[in-house]
């Protein structure tokens, strides 16, 4: 059980006395407690008994080898860190450690700091690996009450705008502002559409679950869609302060699909890269015919996605948490939709993300058009 | 002090309906203070010493009110501060009745979502005048 683990005990298993010791030493100054054992059977013990956070095991001993370490460990728990030290250090020897799930690799001999690095490095992948755990844990949970959640957020839009009039209608005339009761009905109207932008994704994530969100197959062309919905966005572009661009080739890039799904799916991408840009920052759509298919990149200038919560960023209902990020209105099903309407047109999408940076979406959808010779396109690449 | 000098604290993450009833308890007048969140809201009643305060219970995907009133009910100088409870999050709440000794969720009154103005006004109205 993970809850259970230690993650501040660290294992040691090599034969070499002196080895042990150093490495003890070493780490016990880390404030990480230490246990040590000299061969691979006995430490197997000791990692059931203890739940290291991470084991550090020579590769060549008598008895059980350190490979053999490895996959065992990992059959305990498979979230224990693996670090191997081996005399004997040759590119072949790490590069089968690492197939045997080794995490990373010391060749001997190493100074003190190379050690700590190593070990430290491992700990905070050990880290990352836990928080992403609870972060499946709470999905889980989410489900289950996906009732209550649903409620509350169609309820939360709906209260403010019955506030909103309920006020209105209690305000006594002469206290009535006529501008701010031209403000109030246009936020109340912003309400009512993000309601329906609420019910539309839940209509949305039903049919995701049947897997039939393409009505038809046509021919697309991505320029007059993309474009549209860019223009449609620049006044809530403007109004976060975000400059919106994109770049294309000359020709037409069209795909075979649903026209609607397409309009949808870049929709989420662009609207998304607005709402979690800085002030003063850029969204830039780049399309080009790469090997067959249409390449679509949509790059924003935010805060970018922590390394953590990308394996979930495309599940259903995630949104990202915690102090310092934006608190936005939605229903935490665009990516979810994005990503069927993808894999339902035969494409893939994929996110690259770089901490105060920003994020980028990379979709890939068949061309419609066979591709014309490689040189033409390679200047969009 | 009169009933019209009282300042009342609205914690709510719904900036909308915040406003709103902002607006209507200073067009009785009121001074209002919003804050968006459970910790703005125990720094604003710091700084403001409202007579009352607002709470809602779900705020940034979470049950942050109920931690927001543990928070001001464990400080020294805010914890004699009412707290009403405006929430959505159910149309009662019948495991957070105070407890005549105070318990952890010493909240003073609960309200469901969309809020009774006329009611709300009233039971401010009483409760301050009990206070003073």
């Amino acid at each position: 059980m993970t809850e259970a683990a230690a993650p501040d005990t660290i294992v040691v298993i090599d034969d070499d006395y002196a080895m042990r010791l150093s490495c003890s030493k070493i780490l016990s100054k880390m404030g990480l407690r230490v246990e040590a054992f000299e061969n691979g059977a006995r430490g197997l013990e000791g990692v059931a008994e203890l739940k290291p956070g991470l084991v550090v095991v020579d590769l060549k001993m008598p008895g059980i080898s350190g490979l053999e370490v490895i996959s065992r460990v990992h059959e305990i728990d498979p979230q224990i860190i693996m670090v191997v030290i081996t005399g004997y250090a040759t590119i072949d020897t790490a590069v089968e450690a690492m197939k045997c799930g080794a995490y990373d690799f010391l060749p001997k001999p190493f100074s003190p700091d190379e050690l700590r690095m190593i070990i430290n490095r491992g700990l905070d992948r050990r880290r990352l690996a836990l928080a992403s755990q609870r972060g499946e844990v709470e999905r889980a949970l989410l489900k289950r009450r996906f009732v209550t959640f649903v409620s509350h957020q169609l309820r939360t839009p709906l209260v403010a705008i019955h506030q909103y009039l309920d006020v209105l209608k209690h305000l006594d005339q002469t206290k009535d502002d006529p501008a701010r009761r031209q403000e109030w009905i246009d936020r109340c109207l912003k309400r009512t559409e993000e309601l329906q932008k609420l019910i539309t994704d839940w209509l949305t994530l039903a049919r995701v679950e049947g897997g039939t969100l393409i009505k038809e197959r046509v021919e697309v062309d991505l320029k007059p869609i993309i474009s549209g919905i860019l223009t449609s966005y620049e006044e809530m572009a403007a109004a976060e302060q975000v400059s919106l661009e994109a770049v294309w080739p000359e020709d037409a890039l069209c795909v075979w699909g649903d026209r609607n799904c397409v309009n949808v799916l870049f929709d989420n991408l662009i609207t998304n890269a607005i709402k979690y840009n800085k002030p003063g920052g850029k969204v830039t759509v780049t399309g080009c015919l790469s090997s067959g298919e249409a390449a679509i990149a949509v790059a924003d200038t935010g805060v970018g996605i922590p390394e953590q919560y990308r394996p979930f960023l495309f599940d259903e209902f995630f949104r990202i948490k915690g102090e310092g990020v934006k608190r936005t209105e939605g229903s935490g099903l665009g990516l979810h939709i994005s990503k069927q309407i993808v894999s339902e047109m035969g494409g893939s999408i994929e996110v690259e993300s770089q901490a105060g940076i920003g994020s980028t979406f990379r979709v890939r959808l068949p061309a419609w058009c066979a591709p014309a010779e490689d040189t033409e396109m390679g200047g969009w690449e | 002090m009169t009933m019209e000098e009282r300042r009342i604290l609205i914690v709510d993450d719904d900036r909308d309906f915040a406003e709103a009833v902002a607006c209507f308890l200073e067009a009785n007048r009121f001074t209002v203070f919003k804050a968006y969140d459970g910790k703005q809201g125990v720094k604003l009643a710091k700084l403001e010493r409202p007579d009352l305060i607002l709470m809602d219970i779900m705020m940034n995907e979470r049950t942050e009110g109920f931690f927001t009133i543990q928070e001001l009910r464990r400080d020294a100088e805010l914890k004699g501060i009412p707290i009403f409870v405006i929430s959505s999050f159910c149309t009662h709440l019948p495991d957070f009745e105070i407890p005549e000794s105070g318990g952890w969720m010493a909240h003073d009154m609960f309200f469901s979502k969309p809020v009774d103005l006329v009611q709300l006004l009233d039971k401010i109205r009483q409760r301050l005048e009990k206070a003073a």
